[in-house]
């Protein structure tokens, strides 16, 4: 098996609240899009805003 | 070890009391290299293309069978789609002559737009109901089983006229190339499961920085698949424009930026994309510069280049550097990160290169798939 075919890539979505710009990160899930509003803030009940989806690659 | 009484015609076997056999030794190979040399090169080299092209039929196959599963299972397509889905990989191009090139960027302009609403609409036909996310994610996968299964019919073409023709500089071309095709094949491979899942890439950055500029402004169809709004900064107006997210489309700024310039002339265009990087330059590293930052065949570039020159509007560019296959695979991180530098940057560009009062142009280029404004 080559180098590139052992590199596993999981996807995360972090999110951050517009209110107290609290910051999480969580597994992506099906229907996630950038800049969308996913409920609210666990530490304060604001708005939860996806701000970036990305790729981690395990070697 | 004595080297005074080196004799020469002894080392080359030729001397009196040689051994003839000593003497074949080194004639045999040079007469083998001299007239089978190339065919020795030509079968060295053949091997190792050879094996490239084995893996491009396997890239082409794994693609076709995730487009055809992702379209059985994930959506609901009316009838079999195998059949027709194989037809739509067999379609061609022909691109208009050239020989007399004036006026070829309309004909292109057209010929791609047909072939973009052609494929649009076959995708269309093979469901009963279908949203538009789902139409642009599947007009993608398409492009790149096409585009997989067009590098494996030309290189393999290009390997088997060299081997029938047994002639060996027919092959150093692509022997040159294969390393490049590979790349792009790659990423096409592994742009596959990104695309399948919605997840943006890194081509997306420049419609992830406007994006979020225009997130609570009221946002208007300016072309095809493209929304432009406006917004302000230090007495300055902003006019956004990107992609419609969170489709798998690069939207038609050029067409855009036509649309909105007659009625909102601005004093300067500010252009943000991702660029493929040099070897050697950091993924993710940020580059200014001067000009109209698209890519694609060109068509978008000509009409943003004639109406800014039309208008004298200058045009600054923000490139964010990237190799193919993070451009067009799941964005990375660092890549992801660099959207509020970016974001930062293009508002000191406005600060340093316009007044108070002026309207400035900004436009996200790239796939926005995954991404809303």
């Amino acid at each position: 098996m080559s180098k590139s075919e052992r590199k596993i890539t999981n996807c995360y979505t972090c999110l951050e609240c517009k209110s107290c710009k609290n910051m999480t990160k969580r597994k992506f899930e099906s229907g996630d899009h950038v800049f969308q509003n996913t409920g609210k803030c666990s530490e304060c009940d604001g708005d939860l805003l996806v701000t970036m989806i990305f790729g981690e690659t395990i070697e | 070890m004595d080297f005074t009484n080196f004799d020469l015609d002894e080392f080359f076997g030729m001397g009196d009391e040689s051994n003839p056999l000593m003497m074949l030794l080194w004639i045999i190979p040079i007469i083998i290299l001299v007239f089978y040399g190339q065919r020795i090169q030509l079968i060295v080299s053949s091997n190792e293309i050879k094996k490239d092209i084995s893996k491009l039929e396997e890239f082409k196959n794994d693609s076709r069978q995730k487009l055809i599963h992702y379209i059985k299972n994930t959506l609901t397509p009316k009838d079999d789609p195998v059949k027709k889905i194989d037809s739509f990989l067999e379609y061609f191009t022909i691109m208009p002559i050239d020989l007399d090139p004036n006026g070829i960027i309309p004909k292109i302009n057209h010929l791609v737009h047909s072939r973009e609403d052609f494929t649009r609409l076959q995708v269309k036909s093979l469901f009963n109901e279908i949203s538009d996310f789902e139409i642009t994610k599947v007009h993608n996968l398409l492009e790149i089983v096409t585009t997989l299964q067009l590098f494996h019919k030309i290189t393999r073409h290009l390997y088997l006229t060299a081997k029938k023709q047994k002639n060996f500089p027919l092959i150093l071309p692509l022997q040159m190339m294969i390393p490049f095709i590979m790349e792009e094949a790659n990423a096409l491979k592994d742009a596959v499961e990104s695309m399948k899942n919605g997840q943006p890439m890194g081509d997306g950055i420049g419609p992830m920085v406007v994006g979020e500029m225009m997130l609570t402004t009221d946002k208007q169809n300016a072309a095809f698949e493209t929304v432009w709004s406006k917004s302000a900064y230090e007495g300055r107006e902003l006019l956004l424009v990107k992609a419609e997210g969170p489709n798998a489309t690069v939207g038609r700024p050029g067409e855009a930026i036509e649309n909105i310039i007659p009625q909102n002339k601005p004093d300067l265009i500010i252009m943000i994309d991702a660029a493929l990087k040099l070897e050697g330059e950091d993924s993710a590293s940020i580059a200014k510069g001067f000009g109209a930052a698209i890519g694609g065949i060109g068509t978008e570039r000509f009409k943003i280049e004639n109406v800014a020159t039309k208008n004298n509007i200058p045009i600054l560019a923000i490139v964010i550097k990237q190799t193919i296959k993070e451009a067009i695979t799941l964005m990375s991180e660092d890549i992801a990160k660099q959207a509020k530098v970016v974001r930062t940057q293009v508002y000191e560009m406005i600060e340093e290169n316009s007044k108070s009062g002026q309207t400035i142009m900004i436009v996200g280029v790239g796939n926005t798939l995954g991404i809303i404004q």
